[in-house]
C-alpha cells in the first residue's frame, strides 16, 4: 500500500507539454497566475480559460484528472460564492425574499470568482502533472545558477532535493520492513485509541531515524569517493537546452500577457450591464 | 614487476570515540602492503579485522594515525592530492542503496564525471561506456529504486568506472545480494580486471569469490597475517579455520586429492580451473 505513494502528482505521458523545458513551464505558470488576477472582464477571463483548455489538450492529460484536482477546493468555492451572491448588490434585483436580495451583479461576481480560482488550481496542477520532480529540480538548479555569482550556492539546495527524492522509495521500503518486524513481535498498528496508535509510531520512527543517519554517513562517503565537493565547477550531462518548442512557448506567453491587457482595455471592466455586450 | 599503485607503509589507524578517557583499540596496526597495477587482490578476514578501514584509508577517506598511504606517488595526507587520489582509486561499498545519488540510472553514473567538471559530451561517452561494461546499458533510463540489489550494485560500480580510475576497491559489494546478483557483480568485476586492466582490491566474506583472485590477503586483529596465492592461503585448512574463515570447497577437494597423492597443477582454486585440471589429469590417466 505504501508503494503507491507518488511524489507531487507527476502524470508521466509523452506529450509536447511534458517535453517542454521545465524553466519555460515554470515561467508560463507564473505568468498565467498573475494574468488570471489581472483579468477584469469576462472576455479576458474566457481567453485565459480557453488557453488552459488548449494546453490540457496538448498535454494529453485526461480532463477527468484535471477536474479531480479541483475537488479539494469545491467547498471553499461554494462558501465564497454564497457570500458574494448575498452581499454584492449591483445590477438588477432578481430575487427579493425576506432579508435576502439576490442581484445579477452578485451572481456574475460569484461566477467570475469561481472561474478565476479554478483556473489557478488547474494551471498549477497542470504544471505538476507534466513536470517530473527530477525535471523540476534540474530547472530550479539552472534557473538559480546565476545566484552563485553573488555567493548564494543554490547547487547545494538542489542536491538536497535530489537526494530527498531519491531516498523516498528507499525509506518507504524501510518503513515496510520495520513495520513487519514489529508486527511479527506482536505490535499492532491498526487498532486501539488514537493515543495508543500514536504511541505505536515511536518504535517505528526511532529505528527509521537511526538507520537514516547511518545511510547519510554511508552516502557522504560514497559521494566523497566520487569527488563531490559542494558542486563547485560541476558540469551537467543532460544540460537543459531551449528548443524550438520552448521558444514558441515563450512567444506564446508574451502574446498571452499582451492579449489579456488588450482585452482588459477594450472590453472594459465588467459590470452587470455590460457583459458580453448583453444587457441583463 | 608492474608499477606500484598503492603502498601502505607501516600504517596504523584508530577510530575516535565520543566517550572521554576511553581509547578504542587500533583498527589497523602497523600495516604494510604494496598493490601493483593490474592485480586482482582478495582481502579476507572476520568482522572487525580492519578490512573496511583498509578500503577507506586507500583513497584518503581516512587519514592514517601513523605511517603513510601513497597512491601513485601521492601521499593521502596532503590535502591538495585529495581529488587526484580519488580519481585514481575508487571505492564501492556494501549497501548499493546508500551509494546511488540520482533518481535516474544514467544521471547517477554521470555524478562523478559531473563533479570533475568534464565536458557534457565526454560525460555521455563515459556513462555509456561504463554502463556497457557492467551490462546495465539497457536500464539507463530506469529508476534505481525499481532495480534489484545486484543491478543497483552494478550501477554503483559503473558510477566509479565512469571516473576512469586505475584501481577499484570493493568493500563486500556482494554481502547484501542474492546468489544471482552476486554472480553478475562478480562477473562485472572480473571483466574490469581482465579486459580493461583495472587493479581490483576485493574485500569479501565469500571464500569462493576470493578463489577468483590472483592474490589473497588475510587479515586478523588489525594485522596482515597472510599474503599469497589462493592455493597457498587455503593449502592449510586448519590454519584458515583458526582465523575464523571457511575453506572453499574447491580447496578442500584439492587438499583431499593431495592427501591421496594426486597433485593438481596451478595456483588457482576457481571451479573452472579445477575442473579443467582434473579433466586433464583424467585424460592423462586414461591414455
Amino acid at each position: 500500500m505504501l508503494h503507491d505513494i507518488t511524489i507531487g502528482q507527476y502524470f508521466p505521458l509523452n506529450s509536447k507539454v511534458h517535453k517542454l523545458d521545465p524553466r519555460v513551464k515554470l515561467f508560463y505558470t507564473l505568468v498565467y497566475i498573475i494574468m488570471v488576477f489581472v483579468c477584469n472582464n469576462f472576455v479576458a477571463l474566457f481567453m485565459t480559460l480557453l488557453s488552459v483548455i488548449l494546453l490540457t489538450i496538448f498535454s494529453k492529460i485526461p480532463f477527468k484528472t484535471i477536474f479531480k484536482s479541483l475537488k479539494p477546493i469545491v467547498l471553499i468555492i461554494l462558501i465564497t460564492s454564497l457570500l458574494q451572491i448575498i452581499y454584492v448588490k449591483s445590477g438588477i434585483v432578481l430575487i427579493d425574499w425576506w432579508k435576502i436580495k439576490i442581484t445579477s451583479g452578485g451572481l456574475l461576481q460569484a461566477l467570475f470568482m469561481t472561474i478565476r480560482v479554478s483556473l489557478l488550481i488547474v494551471m498549477s496542477s497542470l504544471f505538476t502533472y507534466t513536470t517530473s520532480p527530477t525535471a523540476m529540480t534540474n530547472g530550479l538548479d539552472r534557473l538559480f545558477a546565476p545566484l552563485t555569482k553573488i555567493g548564494i550556492d543554490f547547487n547545494v539546495v538542489t542536491m538536497i532535493m535530489t537526494i530527498a527524492l531519491r531516498f523516498i522509495p528507499t525509506l518507504i521500503d524501510e518503513v515496510d520492513k520495520i513495520m513487519s518486524a514489529q508486527k511479527s513481535r506482536g505490535a499492532n498498528f491498526e487498532s486501539g485509541s488514537l493515543m495508543k496508535r500514536t504511541k505505536m509510531l515511536i518504535p517505528l520512527f526511532v529505528p527509521l531515524l537511526f538507520n537514516s543517519i547511518k545511510r547519510a554517513y554511508d552516502l557522504a562517503y560514497a559521494m566523497t569517493c566520487r569527488c563531490y565537493n559542494g558542486g563547485k565547477g560541476r558540469t551537467t550531462m543532460n544540460a537543459l537546452k531551449l528548443r524550438l518548442s520552448d521558444y514558441i512557448m515563450l512567444v506564446l506567453s508574451i502574446a498571452f500577457i499582451a492579449g489579456v491587457i488588450l482585452l482588459n482595455k477594450y472590453c472594459g471592466e465588467y459590470n452587470a450591464e455590460f457583459t458580453f455586450g448583453i444587457t441583463l | 614487476m608492474a608499477e606500484k599503485i598503492i603502498e601502505f607503509k607501516n600504517v596504523s589507524y584508530r577510530y575516535n570515540t565520543e566517550e572521554e578517557g576511553k581509547v578504542l583499540p587500533l583498527a589497523l596496526d602497523n600495516f604494510s602492503l604494496d598493490i601493483s597495477e593490474g592485480e586482482f587482490i582478495a582481502v579476507l578476514g572476520r568482522n572487525g579485522s580492519g578490512k573496511s578501514t583498509l578500503a577507506k584509508l586507500a583513497n584518503g577517506l581516512l587519514i592514517p594515525e601513523s605511517g603513510d598511504v601513497i597512491v601513485d606517488g601521492l601521499n593521502t595526507k596532503d590535502d591538495e592530492n585529495d581529488i587526484a587520489i580519488k580519481q585514481i582509486v575508487g571505492v564501492v561499498f556494501q549497501n548499493p542503496d546508500n551509494q546511488i545519488v540520482a533518481t535516474v540510472v544514467e544521471e547517477d553514473v554521470a555524478f562523478g564525471p559531473e563533479n570533475l567538471g568534464i565536458d557534457p559530451l565526454e560525460i555521455r561517452e563515459r556513462v555509456d561506456e561504463a554502463l556497457n561494461i557492467v551490462g546495465m546499458y539497457k536500464y539507463r533510463l530506469h529508476e534505481p529504486s525499481k532495480l534489484s540489489g545486484g543491478q543497483k550494485q552494478r550501477i554503483a560500480i559503473a558510477g566509479i568506472i565512469a571516473m576512469r580510475p586505475r584501481c577499484i576497491i570493493l568493500d563486500e559489494p556482494t554481502a547484501m545480494l542474492d546468489p544471482e546478483g552476486r554472480r553478475d557483480v562478480m562477473n562485472a568485476i572480473k571483466n574490469l580486471n581482465k579486459k580493461i586492466g583495472i587493479t581490483v582490491v576485493y574485500i569479501t566474506h565469500y571464500m569462493e569469490e576470493a578463489c577468483e583472485a590472483d592474490r589473497v590477503i588475510v587479515m586478523d586483529k588489525s594485522k596482515l597475517v597472510m599474503d599469497a596465492s589462493p592455493r597457498e592461503v587455503f593449502y592449510d585448512s586448519s590454519k584458515i579455520k583458526a582465523l575464523g574463515l571457511d575453506v572453499p570447497q574447491t580447496a578442500l577437494l584439492a587438499e583431499k586429492l593431495e592427501n591421496e597423492g594426486i597433485n593438481l597443477n596451478g595456483d588457482s582454486l576457481s571451479v573452472d580451473e579445477l575442473v579443467s585440471s582434473l579433466d586433464n589429469l583424467l585424460k592423462a590417466r586414461l591414455d
